[in-house]
């Protein structure tokens, strides 16, 4: 490739492209990265993401329609090759959801004759807003989807995000139309979570990997779980919802307890955010009510 | 064609790569998940930022490499300035090493690549894991360099034409 060195080997020291300004914009950067890392939640950062946000949603919403038809075409190409298998998997399935399902019905009736109940107050309902995805970050260590519902659709941060499977991450950026999910593998990811059946309330701590452990906050005298129970979020904090299934447990992998999340990020396409307002607690409580908002305060404390 | 025509041209052909390097930030935050999310996105920016660093750093100005890096970290969400300082390090680091590169076999400068990325990943890794306050698995990182420095060669021909057809030439 001779005819790429002909503007000279004049290297370093061109007006164009001087030492001075290179080594001046590394500094910038390094300056930038230490006052991200002390206030990542700055004014000025947040704008500048979520005007970013804003800028390349369009741009982004254009171009994920072929990228998922694409995706699509290479998806079903290995399906094909396990198409057998996958229809005695899906049968399978299919008669057990079948009883599930009668179950679920008994229970609707009797859940029923409670609402009919005098004492009974529902708690608020959630208002679900859908959006597709249509970024997300391709980073070794960022872990965020894009969404195409913003402040518009009155989106904020904080909101849970689920889609079919479970909880996939919360709001964490609002642009007008577009926001950004972080999702519970990134390593800023802090959800919490209860194991249901056992005495353990906690955090769901991200690290990258594909499965994310819990850092207990409650119930340490005795840790007892079994592989396969249930992990739902608590409310604790006061933003999400209580009873949004996260996953299952994995194991045990050191200290830790390692959950293997519904969510399947790589198919993640749809996904519906949680419009949650939290009841409010004081006013109209009864007194073993009160008692569990505070309960909810000491962890959101602890 | 009027001077100012000219201007506007020879304007556009000096952004140009700067423009490559933003259409591969963009790639990079697109929901691309082939095989299931097996393949990792390459980083396009990565061999932008590389390729016009060593064979005409007239087009690739330290400002355009700042640029990338910032709407790279402002579209992940990162830490800002982490990519930034990555991508003019490495701009650092390859002008620094011009005077080796020019004029060798395309197989040494790929070699040199594969180095870059390498530093590039020391870099992004021990800036991540000092974040998060521990060591933080490497796997990730490594499959998505891997496959950037495999397309290299494509995108080093690619580049390569569009730099002596379009920019220089026309």
């Amino acid at each position: 490739m001779e005819f790429l060195g002909q503007d000279g080997r004049e290297g370093f020291g061109r007006r164009a492209n001087s030492r001075f300004v290179l080594i001046l914009l590394i500094l910038v950067s390094i300056l930038l990265l230490l006052s991200s890392l002390y206030s990542a939640q700055a004014s000025v950062f947040k704008k500048a993401r979520e005007g970013v946000l804003d800028a390349t949603a369009p741009v982004l919403e254009v171009f994920s329609g072929p990228v998922a038809y694409f995706n699509g075409i290479a998806g079903n190409i290995s399906d094909y090759f396990n198409v057998l298998e996958q229809n005695k998997a899906l049968r399978e399935e299919n008669a057990e959801l079948r009883q599930w399902m009668n179950e679920a019905l008994e229970l609707r009736k009797v859940v029923g004759a409670y609402d009919a109940l005098q004492t009974y107050r529902a708690p608020p309902a959630a208002q679900p807003i859908d959006a597709y995805v249509i970024g997300e970050t391709n980073d070794a260590f960022a872990r965020s989807m894009i969404v195409n519902a913003g402040r518009a659709q009155n989106i904020e941060a904080g909101y849970a995000v689920v889609d079919n499977r479970g909880l996939i991450g919360r709001i964490v950026d609002t642009g007008a139309r577009a926001s950004r999910v972080l999702l519970l593998t990134d390593v800023q990811s802090r959800i919490p979570v209860f194991v249901e059946g056992a005495a353990i309330e906690g955090l769901l701590v991200g690290n990258t990997r594909g499965k994310p452990a819990i850092a207990i906050t409650e119930g340490v005298d005795e840790v007892a779980f079994a592989q396969g129970q249930r992990v739902l979020t608590s409310g604790a904090g006061g933003v999400m919802p209580r009873g949004l299934p996260v996953g299952v447990i994995d194991g045990e992998h050191g200290d830790d307890i390692v959950v293997d999340l519904y969510a399947n990020y790589a198919r993640t396409r749809l996904v519906r955010i949680i419009n949650y307002e939290f009841p409010e607690v004081g006013d109209t409580l009864s007194p073993d009510e009160e008692d569990a908002g505070e309960e909810v305060a000491a962890v959101t404390e602890g | 064609m009027g001077y100012r025509a000219e201007h506007l041209l020879s304007l556009l052909k000096t952004v140009a790569p700067l423009l490559l390097g933003l259409l591969g930030v963009i790639i990079l935050a697109l929901p691309i998940r082939l095989f299931e999310g097996v393949a990792p996105t390459p980083i396009i920016p990565l061999v932008v930022v590389f390729f016009w660093s060593i064979y005409a750093p007239a087009y690739m100005p330290s400002v355009s490499v700042f640029l990338i890096g910032i709407l790279q970290d402002l579209l992940t969400g990162g830490p800002l300035g982490l990519w930034a300082a990555v991508y003019l390090v490495t701009q650092f680091v390859v002008m620094s090493q011009r005077s080796y590169f020019l004029g060798r076999e395309q197989k040494v400068v790929w070699l040199g690549f594969a180095l870059a990325a390498a530093s590039a990943s020391l870099m992004l890794w021990l800036v991540m894991s000092l974040m998060s306050g521990a060591l933080l698995p490497v796997g990730g990182l490594l499959a998505q360099m891997a496959t950037t420095v495999l397309i290299y060669p494509l995108f080093g021909i690619a580049f390569g034409e569009f730099h002596r057809r379009i920019l220089v030439e026309a």
